[in-house]
């Protein structure tokens, strides 16, 4: 009797310590990093020029730099240098395509940016636009106190919906639009580690009207059948999702962020994305998983706008121009510009590293990954969200005006205190001595 | 009105004559049973003041000055949130950021306060003996030394406990000019009322006590020159706050806030003083300090109606009601000007009068130790006179000292008592906060309360919803946030910070802050709670304080 009572107690624990275990989510799987949990998202249009082209430390807009009116005219006459956009102008949405490109590119000079709108009939000289700290507050806090990959390429010169693909497969280079290419999902899936696929403004299927046509470009596994089956390795599913797993402790080890009306994507306004970018990183920051995550962004294409760098070959195969990217973690580097030449399939490179999968392609496989933008030797950076009060209101003194204040204050106060006191002590010792001329007297 | 009730030759002799014979017989370390009453005194004025002094956190203003103090002393954290000038002169928060300058404490903030509370206590000593000798200068200091009023105050990091010391040292000194008619002495009262307005500038009403005293006197005279260069000399200590703003660069601050205390809308009722003072000073130490003159009034009005009714008066039944000198004269002028002041401003506070405090604890002991009305028909035996007084020493004494003990003991109170100190829950909240949230996180709270405590515990910056957007009608001090709806739509609050003393103060903006949280999914990450008794005897954990992650 006393064995089938503590039998039956302990199947009672361990049905109580499976039920807490589930309600705690699941566990994370090992890594080979402290990062438990990676984050990546993908913004559109714009080249790394066009945002950090003046950005201290890293591969900015060289000095002197004049596009021509026309490539085909050696004169320089009216000649357009870079100039700084304000934010009240919304960008010109620029053509883009494998011809303007190229043109642009012009056998890697990289001088034919004006001209190559001259010649579809635009004026041109918004591609020599860009932004700095003062119209990116937040992504440029962002660099300043994390990393900035500054050779970071688009993986192929395609559209950005070829970008879309490449992030999830490796950008293999012999991709077939009818064989079964594996994608990240599926490696993670061979291992059973969670994944999900957040998208801002999440349509439903089959709706192609306006962003829903943008959508099935931006989240190509919506495509793919046997990711619309119950035992899909991700989930795809609308933003406001990832808010609530990272309330509830539910976040999967993988993220991928795809958004849509705060895409930056030109003529939209930079702030947008700002706004947008600071929810999304936040969010992350202010969660229990800021300690063991990783958040990475990239932008899914140039956009239009001027690039310095001619964009290097990999595999015989040229890459696209150089977009933005960054990575937020308590293991990142801090303020730090990574000049490793990346592009697209280094994400999943890091998240084959980190959680020991098979590589997708050749080009994965040779990419360097994220590995020198991390210190995983010093110890997680304490949350802190980024300094950008945008604009909220202060009286404190900056910390020279304090110490010029404190200095005036110890001496004036501790004037007034002193004059006190000698007075006090001329006018005790002053009766004391009336008193002894007294007593003498 | 005649205030002063000797010839000024006279009086300065006289008072010479009682001057010599006090310090004979009342010099403190004169006998062992003086030193060991004084000791015994400051001691138990100590214990009552350094009691438990850190059970509870800091409230608003406490938290405002300790980090000023802080900024002084150059911490590094403490100095994004608290700017240095904001409203009053800086005399001891300048003094705290020396001790500050080896770490800030909450508990060692108030050790300073509290020291300046029981200094205060051997300057009371001396006023009493220095107006009617040593016995009244103890038990008056026996009485400010258990007295609600003072020991809640200077229990506290405020700037009233450390301006009554220096406010009192100058009545002192006044009283050493009106016994001896030194110079030397006015000079001084006027050096440490220019010290009690660097300490705090509301102390410069007693200028006008000072004023009214020589004004209603008729036989103390002061002379034009000796009074010019008595105000002179306050001036030029005054002018160090000014000229430290002016040094600083800082001429944004002080002045704006000066014309706002001026001109806000008042913030009590005109009844506030008159409910809340007169029970902290102790009710029975109150009746005993106005015994003498309202007797003094009493008989005024009543030698007048005899007059005229033709009946004989008290004297004819034994009775003598002693008159008043310039003592309770210059006592009760103390007293009227910051009453008088005070309760004509819009903006009310209830340390503010505690300036009269001293004078209240030595009018009480004189009334005590020389009944201001005596019969000879009902005449004590002497050897029953020094029992009976020291029965009604002790009686009023424990009259103050029960509340005091009740107002110091630690209490799991949601509720807020005005002046005790503490913002239920504020220190645990904050400590929460900077713990746990991360760096750089901005809170959006009800008032500006909780916002100081929220940066000075949190180290987190924190606006409140409450601080009008219109300059006119807000603290300067205070940071307005215009359009909040906006502000967190786009991202710049991270958390709301609700609060029920704050909620119970702003209602409306309460719910605002409320529906703030409701509208961008805010998820309780933290509550403090206190245990209250529910109304079916139970006792339940009420949420005082409850902070909102909001994600728009």
């Amino acid at each position: 009797m006393k064995q089938r009572a503590a039998f039956c107690a302990a199947v009672l624990c361990l049905l109580l310590a499976a039920s807490s275990a589930a309600a705690a989510g699941p566990a994370p799987a090992p890594t080979k990093t402290p990062i438990k949990h990676f984050v990546v998202l993908m913004q559109s249009g714009h080249s790394f020029d066009n945002y950090f082209g003046s950005y201290p430390g890293a591969d900015g807009i060289p000095a002197g730099v004049c596009q021509r009116l026309d490539v085909n005219k050696a004169s320089t006459h009216n000649c357009v240098k870079p100039f700084h956009l304000d934010d009240m102008t919304p960008p010109e949405n620029l053509p883009r395509g494998l011809k303007v490109l190229s043109r642009q590119y012009n056998g890697g000079k990289m001088d034919g940016f004006v001209s190559a709108y001259r010649r579809l009939g635009h004026d041109g000289t918004t591609a020599m636009g860009y932004y700095d700290d003062s119209n990116l507050p937040y992504t440029w806090s962002v660099a300043r106190q994390n990393v900035l990959f500054d050779r970071f390429f688009s993986s192929t010169p395609g559209p950005a919906s070829q970008s879309y693909l490449d992030w999830l497969d490796g950008a293999p280079p012999n991709r077939s639009a009818t064989a079964v290419q594996p994608t990240i999902f599926d490696r993670l899936g061979e291992k059973g580690i969670t994944a999900k696929f957040y998208v801002e403004g999440l349509r439903p299927p089959g709706d192609v009207a306006g962003n829903g046509a943008a959508q099935s470009l931006k989240v190509p596994v919506l495509g793919m059948a046997r990711f619309r089956t119950r035992t899909s390795p991700v989930q795809v599913v609308d933003l406001s999702e990832y808010y609530r797993d990272l309330a509830q402790g539910t976040l999967p080890a993988v993220s991928y962020i795809v958004s849509s009306t705060s895409s930056e994507n030109p003529p939209a306004r930079p702030a947008v994305g700002q706004s947008f970018l600071r929810q999304v990183t936040s969010g992350l920051i202010k969660s229990r998983y800021w300690k063991s995550s990783a958040f990475m962004w990239t932008y899914d294409s140039y956009g239009g706008w001027y690039d310095h760098v001619q964009p290097p070959f990999v595999d015989q195969q040229q890459l696209g121009l150089r977009v933005p990217a960054l990575l937020l973690s308590p293991y990142a580097k801090v303020g730090h510009v990574d000049h490793t030449q990346l592009d697209y399939t280094s994400i999943p490179r890091f998240i084959e590293d980190n959680w020991s999968l098979r590589p997708l392609s050749s080009r994965d496989a040779s990419s360097p990954g994220l590995t020198t933008a991390f210190d995983f030797t010093a110890p997680a950076r304490p949350a802190a969200l980024l300094e950008d009060t945008g604009g909220l209101p202060s009286l404190v003194m900056p910390a020279a005006a304090n110490a010029r204040a404190s200095r005036v204050i110890y001496l004036l106060y501790g004037a007034a205190v002193v004059l006190a006191a000698c007075c006090l002590a001329a006018a005790v010792s002053g009766r004391r001595f009336r008193h002894r001329r007294g007593a003498r007297g | 009105m005649t205030l002063v009730s000797m010839p000024q030759t006279e009086s300065r002799l006289r008072n010479r004559r009682e001057g010599r014979a006090r310090t004979s017989a009342g010099r403190l370390n004169g006998t062992s049973v003086q030193s060991a009453a004084v000791a015994g005194v400051a001691v138990l004025g100590a214990f009552l003041r350094l009691w438990q002094l850190g059970s509870v956190g800091f409230n608003s203003d406490e938290a405002v000055y300790a980090g000023q103090a802080a900024s002084i002393a150059g911490n590094d954290t403490l100095m994004s949130y608290f700017p240095i000038f904001r409203a009053h002169p800086l005399l001891f928060q300048a003094t705290l950021s020396l001790f500050y300058r080896q770490g800030v404490s909450d508990a060692g903030g108030r050790v300073l306060a509290a020291a300046f509370g029981v200094a205060t206590l051997f300057v009371v000593l001396l006023l009493g003996r220095e107006l009617y000798g040593f016995w009244t200068g103890l038990v008056a200091m026996l009485f400010l030394a258990v007295m609600p009023y003072h020991v809640i105050v200077t229990r506290q990091v405020l700037l009233d406990g450390p301006m009554v010391l220096f406010a009192t040292l100058a009545l002192y000194f006044l009283v050493r000019f009106c016994n001896e008619a030194r110079d030397a002495w006015l000079l001084m009262s006027a050096l440490f009322l220019g010290l009690a307005a660097l300490t705090k500038e509301t102390s410069v009403v007693l200028l006008v006590s000072v004023y009214a005293f020589f004004a209603l006197s008729t036989r103390l005279r002061l002379r034009m020159r000796t009074g010019l260069l008595g105000v002179l000399a306050m001036l030029l200590l005054l002018a160090v706050f000014p000229m430290s703003i002016a040094l600083s660069h800082a001429t944004s601050t002080g002045g704006s806030y000066l014309v706002y205390q001026l001109l806000r809308p008042a913030n009590h009722s005109l009844t506030f003083y008159l409910s809340k003072v007169p029970s902290a000073l102790g009710l029975l130490l109150v009746a005993l300090a106005l015994a003498g003159p309202m007797l003094v009034l009493a008989r005024w009005a009543g030698s007048a109606s005899r007059r005229a009714l033709r009946r004989p008066g008290p004297a004819a039944a034994g009775i003598t009601i002693r008159g008043l000198t310039w003592r309770e004269g210059l006592l009760l002028c103390w007293a009227a000007g910051p009453i008088l002041v005070f309760e004509s401003l819009p903006v009310k506070g209830f340390q503010y009068l505690l300036p009269i405090a001293p004078v209240v604890a030595v009018l009480a002991a004189h009334a005590v130790l020389r009944p201001p009305i005596s019969s000879v028909r009902f005449t004590v035996r002497e050897g029953l006179r020094l029992p009976l007084r020291i029965a009604v020493i002790v009686v009023v004494a424990l009259t103050m000292a029960l509340p005091t003990w009740g107002a110091i003991r630690p209490s799991s109170s949601p509720a807020f008592l005005a002046g005790a100190g503490g913002l239920p829950g504020g220190r645990e909240a904050g400590r929460w906060i900077d713990a746990n949230l991360p760096k750089n996180a901005v809170l959006m709270t009800i008032g500006p309360s909780l916002s100081n405590l929220v940066e000075f515990y949190g180290h987190r910056e924190a606006l409140a919803l409450s601080v009008s957007p219109n300059p006119l009608n807000r603290n300067p001090a205070y940071v307005a946030i215009d359009n909040p709806d906006l502000r967190i739509r786009r991202g710049q609050f991270h958390y709301l910070v609700w609060d029920t003393y704050s909620a119970s103060r702003s209602p409306q903006f309460s719910d605002r802050l409320l529906q703030y949280a409701n509208k961008y999914h805010g998820v309780a990450v933290h509550t403090e709670t206190r245990p209250v008794r529910s109304r079916d005897g139970h006792v339940v954990q009420r949420p005082i304080i409850t902070i909102y992650e909001v994600q728009p």
